[in-house]
């Protein structure tokens, strides 16, 4: 059994690694597998049934239907490796998700040729039998786009694992599928704490510290030109209707609450890596929904401050890359 | 009205799942018909009513029926056909299980694999269907029953939205139609061997000549309208009273059923049939239907002499000593033979021979009026030393004049049925005619037999072809007279000579509709059957007819010198062997074809290269052009031009050129170019 585990699990690793892997994938002669499926073993057996009472009693219209069917089944060998052949399967890039979260991958599947029914999609490794199929017609001359999910476990680079694209269309006797290794990779988030504990206070730069005692009483608000990753809140919408032009708030805690998120800070309770690299992502989230800047320490990486949502991210993958 | 529509447009939008299960059900009902028509009441009773449940089930979407309940119906249906008849297998057990199997499968259709049963059983069904009927509307019929079945099939394998019916019949005719070749060729070449094991009881068609007879027995064949025989004349057709196709001879008469003679004397003792044969044979070729007896009924008399004799490839022919033709084997088989006959004959023995006198025993205890009646006509003063022809044209007289009635409906008979038929009732047809003959003459000392066969045809030929069908049935008589031999006389014809001169087979009361019809337009009632009769009679020589010696002639033809069932296979064998490699070297094309576009980028690739100019396969003939350009100045000028046009034909608005134009351009200037560069 176990002889047999290690020999199985040799064979599929030598398949997968003498697969290219691409994010296009175009389906011909080369890489569609062909086999009959259960039930055309049984259609088999019919027909051979069908034979016998035709040849016993001499019944001509009994091999006309006989040969009839056995012509049509052949032909649906032909159809069903017919709807994978000349497609062209696309992967568009995945955007990063927290891990535990379904990372939605975009299949594009472009026919140039006529019109493909019942083509099924699936992880190729998701074992048992309760696979999930995403089930998909693609129009003819045109192209169908299909997402598939994949939920990573844990933080970091996971390689989309291969697909399966496979059809039985039209009569189910005979089963075509490809096997894809694309090249893309998903990216996971840390997962956030939950609940995480509040954000630590926001410390003052020591060079900010002596210009907010200037301006102490005086609570005005500078503006300045709009910039990506400034919030609607802090536009100031009564001088942009005056002006015209787009210009954002430069409120004090955001000008002056500068906000470090340590590998120290994190350590509260916990000494484990991961749980510091999940509470740090909770924060990253927390201040990004507060408006606040917020930088980065880690051992050996630094993030300085910003905001927006491109900052976030920025933050989040450096989070998720760390080692 | 409204009601109408309103169904209609609630079809149109009924859930994907309802209209398919609708769909399926009616698919199942169209193949099941033409079974409910012999199938028992109850069966017919059951099935309607589950198809009707399950499509108001899918109508309302109600929940399907739990399995004990369709378990128990099966149990009630397994029970109901034990009962009636007497076996769960056999033809009738077998058909009425598997429709009743199929429409409870209904009942529980969950999951794609019990769709894919009902797929497979429908299969089975339509092939069944052929063990009743093959012919050409039942073979429609089942057509339309595949294509409705596999168009279902093609619908369970469409997963998405709602496709539209007529897309998945599409599917399925496109299916159907590219295996055309296929059934053909397999059709054509798969050898036609014989039964693997004996045949069931059941499967023993009906006909008159089974080799023995009761009276009242061809009266049920006379609502058999089915073709016996089809018979093509070489020559002039004979007339209708001259053609008698000769069947069993029976002649031993238990007093109540008349059989075949068993011999008293051995088999070494027993004549051949003798026969002298007068004026010119009449050619004919004959297409008989299996009718699963071990006879062929040829017209009267095929002698056994070379080209008289049918050639039967499968089967062993003998003629037996009382003329007729037998086989070693029932014909299983619709079969076509050429034969000649000659229509005046006499055949022997022509002297008294051992076992002649069987031929004048009667059963004791039976029938003795007309025993008193033949010994009183025998004892007339007239008839005290008359021949045996004489005594015959005195019977005959007096049926003729006897007040005899020829009529399809004579009533039952009791014990001393030729009694009553002769002297009482006096209604009855040909094989009371014949039977009381047979008594007579007996009695009057002359060795006598039954007849039994066909006589007469349709009286107009279709298509060249002359229909006999087992309403022909008929049974007449022969006496013996030393020196001449056995003398052909129909008794039958002396009441009804219509029945004998016109062939005008035994009618009987034509059924309301078809009576209707007749009665509305006779002659385009005649016509109509006519073209049908015409186009079956194709269908059964191309198709049916299609056995083994037409197979072995078609090899012939190929070139193939006493063939035998094994060249058959070789050569399909072959056949399929090509077709692989056909598909193979299609593959091959397949996989090395591309993108014409792509073919040409690459070529112009090769071109340039071959001019000394390196691009990357990717690069767009814009920057190609560039590079031709920087690499050659002004030599390479004409090609840039012709790169630039090709580029703004691909990506831009400009109408393109056909590709092999541009190439030919392309080409002819690399070549300028270098026998340019070599000067």
């Amino acid at each position: 059994m176990f002889a047999r585990r290690t020999l199985r699990e040799h064979v599929e690793h030598w398949w997968q690694s003498r697969l290219p892997a691409s994010d296009t994938w175009a389906l011909g002669q080369r890489n569609i597998y062909i086999l009959p499926t259960r039930a055309g073993v049984a259609f088999a057996l019919t027909l051979l049934v069908m034979l016998l009472a035709s040849i016993n009693y001499q019944l001509n219209l009994g091999y006309a239907l006989t040969f009839l069917l056995a012509g049509a089944g052949l032909v649906s060998m032909h159809l069903t490796h017919g709807t994978l052949r000349g497609l062209t399967l696309h992967l568009r890039p995945a955007s990063a998700v927290f891990a535990g979260d379904a990372a939605v991958l975009e299949v594009v599947l472009h026919n140039p040729g006529r019109q493909r029914h019942g083509l099924a999609l699936r992880f190729h490794d998701r074992g048992g039998s309760g696979q999930s199929f995403v089930w998909c017609d693609v129009p003819a001359g045109g192209h169908e786009t299909v997402h598939v999910s994949l939920v990573p476990a844990h933080r970091g680079w996971h390689n989309v694992p291969m697909l399966v694209v496979e059809t039985v269309f039209p009569f189910g006797l005979f089963r075509a599928w490809t096997l894809w290794r694309p090249a893309a990779r998903v990216l996971a988030w840390p997962r956030p704490e939950q609940p995480a504990p509040p954000l630590p206070a926001a410390g003052a730069s020591a060079g900010e510290e002596s210009e907010l005692a200037n301006a102490a009483g005086s609570e005005l608000d500078g503006v300045r030109p709009w910039r990506r990753g400034d919030s609607m809140r802090q536009v100031a919408w009564k001088k942009v209707a005056r002006s015209g032009e787009l210009v954002s708030r430069e409120t004090t805690a955001s000008r002056q609450k500068e906000l470090w998120l340590t590998w120290a800070a994190a350590a509260a309770g916990h000494g484990d890596s991961e749980h510091r690299l999940s509470r740090l992502a909770a924060w990253v989230q927390a201040a990004h929904q507060a408006g606040l800047a917020c930088g980065l320490r880690l051992p050996g990486a630094e993030l300085a401050p910003g905001l927006g949502d491109a900052h976030r991210r920025t933050a989040l993958d450096r989070l998720a890359q760390w080692s | 009205m409204n009601g109408f529509t309103a169904a209609v447009s609630r079809v149109r939008h009924l859930p994907r799942d309802a209209r398919d299960t609708l769909f399926h059900l009616a698919v199942i009902g169209w193949t099941v018909l033409p079974h409910l028509l012999h199938l028992p009441a109850w069966c017919a009773a059951m099935v309607g009513s589950v198809l009707a449940w399950r499509g108001r089930l899918a109508w309302t979407g109600g929940p399907l029926p739990s399995r004990w309940l369709v378990s128990g119906l099966l149990v009630l249906a397994a029970v109901l056909t034990i009962w009636r008849e007497r076996a769960l297998l056999g033809k009738e057990a077998g058909v009425t299980m598997l429709v009743v199997l199929l429409a409870l499968k209904t009942l529980e259709l969950r999951a794609r694999r019990d769709a894919l049963v009902v797929f497979f059983l429908g299969f089975f069904l339509v092939l069944t269907h052929f063990l009743y009927s093959q012919s050409l509307g039942t073979g429609l019929w089942m057509l339309v029953a595949l294509w409705g079945l596999l168009t279902a099939l093609v619908l369970a394998h469409m997963p998405v939205g709602r496709p539209a019916l007529s897309r998945a019949s599409g599917v399925a005719a496109r299916a159907t139609a590219l295996g055309l070749p296929v059934m053909v060729v397999l059709f054509v070449l798969f050898p036609r061997i014989g039964p693997l094991w004996g045949l069931p009881q059941d499967a023993v068609g009906r006909t008159g000549l089974s080799g023995s007879m009761l009276l009242g027995g061809v009266a049920q064949l006379a609502n058999d309208d089915s073709v016996a025989l089809r018979v093509r004349f070489f020559g002039p057709p004979p007339r209708p009273e001259q053609m008698y196709f000769r069947g069993p001879v029976l002649s031993t008469f238990d007093g109540r059923e008349w059989t075949r003679l068993v011999p008293s004397v051995p088999a070494a003792q027993r004549p051949r049939a003798q026969f002298v044969l007068d004026g010119e044979p009449l050619r004919y070729e004959m297409t008989v239907e299996p009718s699963r007896l071990p006879l062929l009924p040829l017209l009267e008399a095929t002698p056994d002499r070379d080209g008289a004799t049918p050639s039967l490839p499968g089967y062993l022919l003998t003629l037996r000593p009382d003329a007729q033709w037998q086989t070693d084997r029932p014909l299983g088989e619709r079969l076509r033979f050429e034969a000649q006959a000659w229509l005046q004959h006499r055949h022997g023995p022509f002297e008294p021979v051992p076992g002649l006198r069987d031929l004048v025993d009667l059963p004791a205890g039976f029938n003795p009026r007309t025993m008193e009646w033949a010994a009183a006509l025998r004892a007339r003063p007239e008839y005290a030393n008359a021949d045996a022809p004489t005594l015959v044209q005195a019977v005959l007289r007096h049926i003729r004049d006897g007040g005899f009635t020829y009529t399809l409906e004579p009533g039952t008979y009791g014990r001393n049925a030729v009694d009553e038929f002769w002297l009482d009732r006096k209604l009855g047809f040909c094989e009371h005619f014949a039977a009381a003959f047979v008594v007579v003459m007996r009695t009057m000392d002359v060795p006598t037999r039954i007849v039994t066969g066909y006589q007469g045809s349709d009286s107009e030929p279709q298509d060249g072809y002359y229909i006999v069908r087992q309403s022909h049935a008929h049974a007449w008589a022969e006496y013996w007279v030393q020196g001449r031999g056995w003398i052909r006389v129909d008794p039958t014809a002396a009441v009804a000579p219509d029945r004998v001169q016109r062939g005008r087979n035994l009618q009987p009361a034509p059924g309301l509709v078809a009576g209707a019809f007749r009665n509305i337009d006779p002659a385009l009632a005649a016509q109509f059957r006519g073209h049908w009769e015409t186009l079956n009679n194709r269908w059964n020589q191309w198709v049916l007819n299609y056995s083994r010696a037409r197979q072995f002639s078609l090899l012939e033809q190929l070139g193939f010198e006493q063939p035998t069932w094994q060249d058959l296979a070789k050569l399909l064998i072959a056949v399929l062997s090509l077709a692989s490699l056909a598909g193979a070297a299609w593959a091959w094309w397949d996989r090395r074809r591309q993108d014409p576009w792509q073919r040409l980028h690459h070529r112009v690739q090769q071109r340039l290269a071959g001019v000394g100019v390196a691009v990357r396969p990717h690069d767009a003939p814009r920057a190609r052009a560039a590079r031709v350009r920087a690499a050659l100045g002004d030599r390479g000028q004409a090609l840039a031009d012709l790169l630039d046009t090709l580029d703004r034909q691909r990506y831009g608005s400009a109408t393109a050129a056909p590709p092999r134009t541009w190439w030919r351009a392309f080409a002819a200037a690399a070549r300028a170019l270098v026998t340019d560069g070599g000067t």
